[in-house]
């Protein structure tokens, strides 16, 4: 088990430098001038030219070889190292300023919202993102599981069916018509609850409910099929002779095997519902992290579309390693 | 089982420790949704609209526009009083004495000159650098220091010298002293040299960039960058609690993508002039959502209203108007504008959409280069075509089918009579009227285009959101018909779209502006050959029949002229050339900005045409809280030669830079 965390994490950087330099490759190749307001005046050549040498942008390379210097963690061990931190934290103090901050792995500033720095926006939206997330899988996994094994119970009976046609339902309709139907309904129709707002437990209903639906969906027919599986096997029938109630036969020796499958898709799909979702950010108005990666991009926002690309990334390596984990435990004949 | 749990388990902890991170806040005064989100609380950085709305309200200039007076008066802001040199060149300003920071610190006139020396710093680089070059001195200085700075990182050759930087910024400050005309004579005696006389500069120190900054909270968060020599930039001043303010307001929570609060500046030396104790603005993006919000009184003012239904509210709005129509008309006729008459009218939640004319004109750019940059001839070189596809725009149509909201058809760049004294020309008539499709046909002719076919397929470019492909759809229906010729749609996504108009890439692109200050110039500057924004390359490589070299000495005249009356004419005469001998682009319509708010709660937001908006004057009336009557423009009579108010169906409406793509 310990071999494992250790290979996962020396693969790490190694799979995330690969993403770097496809991700800058990509997004260097967006057309147009991240640093132009694109409704206001256009300042004059010298001042552009000038705000492109501020942020490294007059060249790929010298923009990929810094960022990775600033983000790799480089540049903070060479600074700390020379004794150069120390100086100017020094001088910084002499001179009453606050000392620079000097973060190990500094994702750079933001393109276009220029006073905040890549690793703010993150440090305030993934927690976000998160904690919908988690809600968005409880009800996802308490759904789902529930919709399978009522569903395997009886094969093509009518809840089966009926299991089935609302999974369909799930993955089918996209969620800015489940969000804005939920919206219509609840806010303005009943008036429960409040349109755009942010910050209790309350408000995270609906925009949990809307992101879970897909992954409820996917979980059921995991289950379903995992369950008519299990159901099936020799070690049930010699069970349910025994005598064991049929309670006990679904959740204890049924369940659990019929897990497996649900619990190696949940790592990506957590990674997934955990970093945010655009369009259930967008229709409720919550301040997530899904927002930047489609906004990044539209401002071809280098430093931020590298930024969120890498913390998805990290999280999707880290979470499957969870899963990995988890697996070996819940089911030791895996090694 | 319980191993089946535990991702539960893990889930559940995962969302209490999220949620620990997050506090809600209490509700605020007012909540106002603006029209995106804060991009800089940088004063000398900011360009976009919403910075700008929120920048006014924390920091306070020289002077302040009063937005209710029909004129844009200047009011004292910092400055008590100023004088003018009799040669135009010289402003004195006064501060006065009880102007304060809002950690209580006095402001000087040191603070103006440190503000606007960072503005024209190339360290700095914010998108109206440009503004402050009209300083005497200021371009110099930005060569000078561009320069420097180019040759500490050459002498250095990589090598950290930061003593030696910090050096190269004291010389910097020597330097401007010795260079550019800004002086702080006293602690409240600011003077200002220009490099030649601007009639408006009044009006420019009315736009926001030119506020002060607090200095020594700016100063913390910037060292010279030990081997480039330039000045290093941490944005950190301009978050709560580093951000220091001298306007109404100051901040104090900013989230990003999330929301922003300001709070009441207890320094501020009018505190009777505050109406509200916070204002809030949440981050939304979503359009629908944002109807949703107002309609169910989460927000007290939606600035911009963007989904397409915005035309059916209006309708409603009219519905309810024509219930009353005796009174309208009454109120109407006493010189009420529109949002004074729905003060007037029983409240009824239809009255909460407001359309107001805007100071910006949606056009269509010709290409004026000889080729394409694919080599193809390109026609549009030629100002006679030109001309000819401007007049046959059926303006009226699109502004009352296609966009609906009140929209005036254009047929000047300037809005009519949003200037004072300014002689709007003529402008094109334009289809179905038959005379102007006659001429079309007959410049086409002579332009050396027998048939329609002799024309190659005609191009017409725009970006795939903002409803530009219906506005295209139409003018394409119009030229099929009227000229014979063959249309073809272009839609790009916005940054392509944007590239492609740099590099001349088109025949015929949609295109905006929004006026930036009170003067013709804001607008005709944008067909000088030189300019930035002259994507049309007008006068860059004229056609024998263009007259660019006459449309460019007027303006150089213009800009020597003393006597106001005779400037602006000269200035409308340069209007004049561009909308109806070379048309370089073909106005379509004036802007107009759709917003929601109760006329009866809301108060503080004004219907000017040049619709620039101060949050600071935000009121809920009834609270109990501040002057709790609503601010209005003066009615005024239509006989009024300096009414603002258009005979009713063309009266224009609202906003500086807005909705253009």
């Amino acid at each position: 088990m310990l071999n494992l965390i250790i290979r996962r994490l020396i693969q790490l950087p190694i799979i995330l430098l690969i993403i770097y330099t496809l991700t800058l490759t990509l997004a260097w190749s967006i057309p147009g001038n991240p640093l132009e307001n694109s409704e206001g005046r256009q300042p004059p050549a010298e001042v552009a030219e000038a705000m492109k040498r501020q942020y490294n942008l007059d060249s790929f390379w010298t923009f990929y070889g810094s960022y990775l210097y600033n983000v790799s963690g480089a540049k903070y061990a060479v600074e700390e190292l020379s004794g150069r931190a120390g100086q100017e934290r020094r001088a910084a103090q002499e001179a009453g300023r606050p000392a620079p901050h000097l973060t190990p792995f500094d994702m750079g500033p933001s393109l276009k919202y220029t006073d905040w720095r890549v690793s703010e926006i993150i440090s305030g939206s993934l927690p976000v993102s998160m904690a919908l997330g988690a809600v968005a899988m409880i009800i996802a996994l308490l759904l789902g599981m529930t919709a399978g094994v009522i569903g395997a119970i009886r094969p093509n009976s009518a809840a089966d069916l009926g299991t089935l046609a609302v999974a369909l339902v799930g993955i089918s309709l996209p969620s800015f018509v489940i969000g804005t139907v939920l919206l219509l309904v609840f806010p303005v129709l009943l008036g429960i609850g409040q349109v755009a707002a942010w910050g209790r437990v309350q408000d995270m209903i609906l925009p949990a409910f809307t992101l879970s639906l897909p992954f409820a969906a996917y979980i059921a027919r995991l289950t379903r099929m995992g369950m008519i599986d299990v159901l099936s096997q020799d070690f049930i029938r010699t069970a349910r002779a025994k005598g064991v109630s049929e309670m006990r036969v679904l959740l204890k020796h049924g369940l659990k095997n019929a897990f497996l499958p649900v619990l190696s898709y949940l790592g990506p799909a957590t990674a997934l519902a955990m970093t945010g979702s655009f369009v259930v950010e967008k229709v409720f108005t919550v301040p997530g992290m899904g927002q930047h990666f489609v906004e990044a991009v539209r401002n071809k926002d280098l430093f931020l579309i590298i930024g969120v690309v890498l913390v998805f990334s990290t999280m999707l390596i880290l979470l499957n390693m969870v899963v990995d984990l988890l697996y070996r435990w819940v089911d030791p004949r895996i090694t | 089982m319980w191993k089946v749990l535990t991702p539960f388990a893990l889930m559940l902890l995962a969302l209490i420790v999220a949620l620990t991170l997050d506090r809600p806040l209490p509700k605020a005064d007012v909540t106002f949704l603006n029209r995106g989100d804060v991009t800089t609380l940088d004063l000398q950085r900011m360009s976009w609209m919403q910075d700008l709305r929120v920048g006014a309200a924390l920091y306070e200039g020289l002077v302040v526009n009063d937005i209710f007076s029909p004129g844009m008066d200047k009011k004292p802001g910092v400055a008590q009083k100023w004088e003018i040199s009799p040669d135009g060149l010289t402003y004195t300003f006064h501060l006065r004495a009880n102007a304060k920071w809002s950690n209580g610190e006095p402001l000087t006139a040191k603070d103006f000159v440190y503000s606007w020396r960072r503005a024209m710093l190339p360290d700095l680089a914010g998108d109206y650098s440009g503004l402050f070059m009209l300083i005497e001195g200021a371009q110099a200085f930005f060569a000078w220091r561009e320069k420097a700075t180019a040759d500490f990182a050459a002498e250095g050759g990589g090598r950290s010298r930061p003593e030696e930087a910090q050096a190269l910024y004291t010389r910097t400050l020597a330097k401007f002293n010795e260079m550019v005309g800004v002086k702080a004579i006293d602690e409240r005696t600011l003077q200002v040299r220009l490099e030649r006389p601007i009639p408006y500069f009044l009006d420019l120190l009315a736009f926001e960039v030119f506020g002060p900054v607090h200095e020594a909270s700016v100063e913390k968060f910037q060292s010279p960058d030990p081997i480039k020599g330039t000045l290093v930039f941490r944005q950190d001043w301009t978050k709560p609690p580093h951000l220091v303010s001298n306007g109404m307001f100051m901040l104090e929570v900013w989230r990003f993508k999330r929301d922003m609060r300001l709070v009441r500046n207890p320094h501020y030396w009018n505190p009777s002039a505050i109406n509200v104790d916070s204002i809030e603005m949440p981050s939304m993006t979503d359009p629908n959502a944002q109807v949703l919000a107002t309609q169910t009184g989460g927000v007290d003012w939606l600035s911009e209203v963007i989904p397409d239904y915005k035309a059916d509210l209006l309708g409603k709005k009219k519905a309810y108007y024509a219930k009353h129509q005796a009174l309208v008309d009454r109120l109407k006729a006493e010189g009420y504008d529109s949002l004074a008459i729905d003060r007037r009218l029983p409240p009824d939640p239809a009255l909460n959409i407001h359309s107001f004319p805007a100071f910006g004109t949606y056009w269509y750019n010709f290409n004026c280069l000889p080729t394409l940059p694919d080599g193809r001839k390109n026609p549009f070189h030629d100002p006679r075509v030109r001309k000819a596809f401007a007049l046959c725009i059926d303006k009226q149509n699109v502004a009352e089918n296609v966009k609906r909201c009140g929209e005036i058809p254009a047929n000047t760049i300037i809005p009519r009579d949003s200037i004072g004294g300014y002689p709007s020309p003529k402008g094109l008539p334009c289809a179905p009227d038959p005379a102007a499709i006659e001429l079309a046909r007959r410049l086409l002719k002579e332009a050396g285009y027998e048939n329609p076919s002799d024309l190659p397929v005609i191009e017409i470019l725009f970006n795939s959101d903002g409803g530009h492909d219906k506005v295209a759809q139409a003018v394409k229906n119009d030229w099929e018909k009227y000229l014979g010729v063959t249309v073809r749609l272009v839609t790009r996504e916005i940054k392509v779209f944007r590239d492609d108009l740099k590099k001349q890439n088109y025949m015929v692109s949609r295109a905006g502006w929004y006026g930036d200050y009170g003067d013709p110039t804001t607008f005709l500057d944008l067909s000088r050959k030189e300019d930035g924004n002259n994507d049309r390359k007008y006068g860059v490589s004229p056609h024998p029949k263009d007259n660019y070299a006459r449309f460019e000495s007027l303006l150089d005249q213009a800009r020597d002229e003393r006597d106001p009356d005779k400037r602006l004419a000269l200035l409308g005469e340069a209007e004049r050339i561009i909308m109806e001998e070379d048309v370089p682009m073909a106005p379509i319509y004036h802007y107009c900005q759709v917003m929601m708010f109760d006329p009866h709660k809301v108060s503080g937001i004004t219907p000017h045409p040049r619709q620039k908006q101060h949050i600071f004057l935000l009121d809920i009336l009834g609270d109990g809280k501040g002057a709790d009557k609503p601010l209005e423009m003066p009615p005024v009579k239509r006989s009024d030669p300096r009414s603002l108010s258009v005979p009713s169906g063309r009266r224009r409406r609202l906003s500086r830079r807005g909705v253009s793509c």
